[in-house]
């Protein structure tokens, strides 16, 4: 494997310009995403974790180039994106492939399983006829879905099986990267463990690397060997899975989880801070997390935090040692944030 | 089903604790392709200041539990076939819409899903939360009523209340929607709650917020809630008792101790193993092989036999017998009939 990640995303920006109107006009824009780094590794899953607003889902658009950054640059496999036309462009799409929360409004309702499979096979290898049939019953076979069952439509499949569908739907192009947001938080529990199986078996087969989007730090620990936590717009830690779980630097890493309900009665939920998450559009000065934060000091809403290497492969945006006290760092190096030394080993 | 067995369900509440009591439930929805028994035959009780969970998955049936519960089916060709629901001694059953509706918003209230769309956005959030009281109490004064809105504005966590009592719905956070909606219900300061997923639609750590708001008003105000929802975390961080539904029926039932210490049904016991915890290191999450059945085509025996890992053949043949959990729960499942099933008892 070369050094080079297969997706870096550098210093990325997507401030969006307030609504307009005549009131609107002159305010200050919707930093969405406000300086984010991180890489995903080949084969590997690295997770975006956050709430709403925190923009994990504009950078996903700027990854699948359906938005366009603000500033920053995407990088696959070293190469700028934004530079991509025609063939490398192209290229570009068969390699990043996405599936999405909602089965139900994702798949055509007009369109036969088959033909929304075999779309992509059809617009980018041309593909027909039997040599069509052939592939697409293989892609059904490999989510674990009947090969006949192609010639049905998307509402005859219960949301599991569409879920299957549309990860058949992105394996089709044999891409090296696939983007899951939120893929299973629209199905029903017993479901959520057949999909996210599925979803390691193929990465184990295929040598796919996901980009996880989630809310649920439980299955964000479960899938993932890298994560980013994201606030208003910046990631505040991340670090590899096991580091980041046993050692949640950052105090809104640690109100997440706390916050998680525990299925287990003898774990009682931690103390969660009131308020609401900070909005993107009028984000707090300094640290963005300091009204929420118990550990906050006067000095938290003057100066801006930049991400510290806590520890190897463990990075955190912290603003006091009460935040996030020394010892509880192995080492301590100051990085521009643009500079985030890769965090898996 | 006799009434005896019924009252035996999940019996902690004694007697004269017992708020809430539905026996034997049953609500089909008649469709051209056939009926859908939505509802099957669902018992269980709430006791006074007590919270109850109802868990289940999408088209088991809990959110028609609720709604026939206090009669307000969503559904036109949905109706209730049998069963009683007794709420503070009265059967509900054999009230006339009129006195129904004495009920509903008064002393039974709803919260539902999603908070936007059970607020009307052009009327101010102080109209909306003062309307069960405008309605229940014609006799109040306006100067009353408002101090009640705002009491229990006060209550559910809004800031200046008095200022935002003008605002209109869109001028608020999605968690302090979510607040305005559980205010709406609290307004009458009815003994039950019905919370059907509540927090579905909330972030995490709103959703923290509000269980712990949900939790403290009932420390306060000693009503019972129900709580309808898929997530087991929710359900073991904030329930007394707990019932688990499954294609229209209750499978397993009991304390939330026992439930989560020693499940019993081979579905609950499933869903468990199902679910990624925090901080648990599992290689491969356990999974519940096939899918939730088709309601119109269930089986005679066990609905769960399909995908159950237990399944014996008399499973097919007869729904399984209720078996109790030796601390006034059940679970209805043919592998705990035999005196080698595990566990039982040793709750």
């Amino acid at each position: 494997m070369t050094d080079i990640p297969l997706l870096e995303v550098r210093n990325l920006i997507k401030h969006f310009p307030s609504s307009g109107g005549l009131v609107g006009s002159g305010r200050s824009p919707v930093r969405a995403v406000d300086g984010i780094s991180f890489a995903v590794e080949e084969g590997k899953t690295h997770a975006i974790v956050g709430e709403s607003g925190c923009g994990k889902s504009t950078t996903v658009n700027m990854i699948l180039l359906l938005e366009r950054p603000t500033a920053g640059q995407i990088l696959f496999r070293g190469r700028d994106v934004s530079g991509f036309d025609g063939e490398g462009l192209r290229a570009f799409r068969r390699s990043v492939q996405a599936v999405f929360q909602d089965p139900y409004s994702s798949l055509s309702p007009r369109m036969r399983v088959r033909d929304i499979i075999g779309e992509p096979l059809q617009i980018h290898e041309r593909l027909r006829g039997r040599a069509l049939d052939r592939r697409v019953g293989e892609l059904l076979a490999q989510v674990g879905l009947n090969e006949d069952k192609g010639q049905r439509y998307p509402h005859q499949f219960s949301g599991g099986q569409r879920q299957r569908i549309a990860i058949a739907r992105a394996l089709a192009l044999k891409p090296q990267l696939i983007v899951l947001d939120e893929p299973v938080s629209a199905l029903d529990v017993s479901i959520r463990a057949q999909v996210l199986n599925l979803l390691s078996d193929l990465q184990e087969e295929l040598g796919l690397a996901y980009l996880l989007i989630s809310h649920d730090l439980a299955i964000v620990e479960h899938m993932s060997h890298t994560v980013a936590v994201m606030y208003a717009g910046q990631i505040v830690e991340t670090a590899r899975q096991d580091l980041l779980f046993a050692n949640p630097l950052h105090p809104y890493t640690r109100t997440l989880m706390a916050a998680v309900p525990n299925p287990d009665p003898d774990i009682p939920m931690g103390e969660v801070p009131g308020g609401e998450p900070a909005s993107p559009a009028s984000p707090p000065p300094g640290c963005r997390f300091h009204p929420r934060c118990k550990t906050a000091e006067p000095s938290s809403s003057q100066i801006e935090p930049h991400l510290v290497e806590a520890a190897p492969f463990h990075f955190v945006r912290y603003c006091s040692m009460r935040c996030t006290p020394v010892e509880r760092m192995k080492v301590s190096a100051t990085h521009p944030d643009g500079e985030i030394r890769r965090i898996s080993s | 089903m006799p009434e005896n067995v019924s009252r035996a369900i999940g019996s902690p509440p004694p007697q004269e604790q017992l708020l809430l009591d539905v026996r034997d439930l049953k609500t089909h929805i008649f469709l051209r392709s056939g009926v859908v028994k939505a509802v099957d035959g669902v018992s269980f009780t709430v006791g006074k200041g007590e919270s109850v969970g109802l868990v289940g998955e999408s088209g088991s049936g809990k959110t028609m539990t609720c709604l026939s519960v206090i009669r307000l089916m969503s559904v036109p060709t949905a109706r209730i076939v049998g069963g009683e629901t007794w709420f503070d001694g009265q059967n509900l059953m054999k009230k006339t819409a009129a006195e129904m509706r004495e009920y509903r918003g008064r002393r039974i209230a709803m919260i539902m899903q999603d908070a936007l769309a059970s607020l009307n956005p052009t009327l101010t959030v102080g109209d909306q939360v003062g309307e069960p009281l405008r309605y229940h109490d014609r006799s109040m004064p306006k100067p009353s009523r408002i101090k009640r809105v705002l009491d229990v504005m006060r209550a559910v966590r809004i800031a200046k209340p008095d200022e935002r009592l003008n605002e209109f719905p869109h001028q608020f956070s999605g968690g302090m929607r979510q607040r305005i909606v559980a205010a709406m219900g609290l307004s009458t300061q009815p003994g039950l709650i019905i919370a059907d997923e509540p927090t579905t639609a909330l972030d995490v750590t709103i959703q923290a917020q509000f269980l712990k708001l949900m939790r403290d008003l009932q420390r306060e105000n000693g009503m019972a809630v129900l709580w309808v929802t898929h997530d087991l975390g929710i359900v073991a961080q904030i329930c007394d008792r707990v019932n688990v539904m499954y294609a229209g029926r209750i499978v397993e039932s009991g304390t939330v101790r026992r439930l989560f210490k020693q499940p019993l049904h081979p579905y609950t016991m499933g869903l468990m193993a199902s679910v990624p915890v925090l901080g648990a290191k599992r290689k491969r999450l356990h999974q519940i092989k096939g899918h939730p059945p088709d309601l119109l085509k269930l089986p005679p025996g066990c609905a769960f036999y399909d995908r159950c890992p237990e399944r014996m053949d008399v499973c097919r043949q007869s729904y399984p017998p209720q078996v109790s959990d030796g601390s006034g729960g059940h679970v209805n499942c043919w592998a705990r009939t035999t005196p080698s099933a595990p566990a039982l008892g040793q709750a």
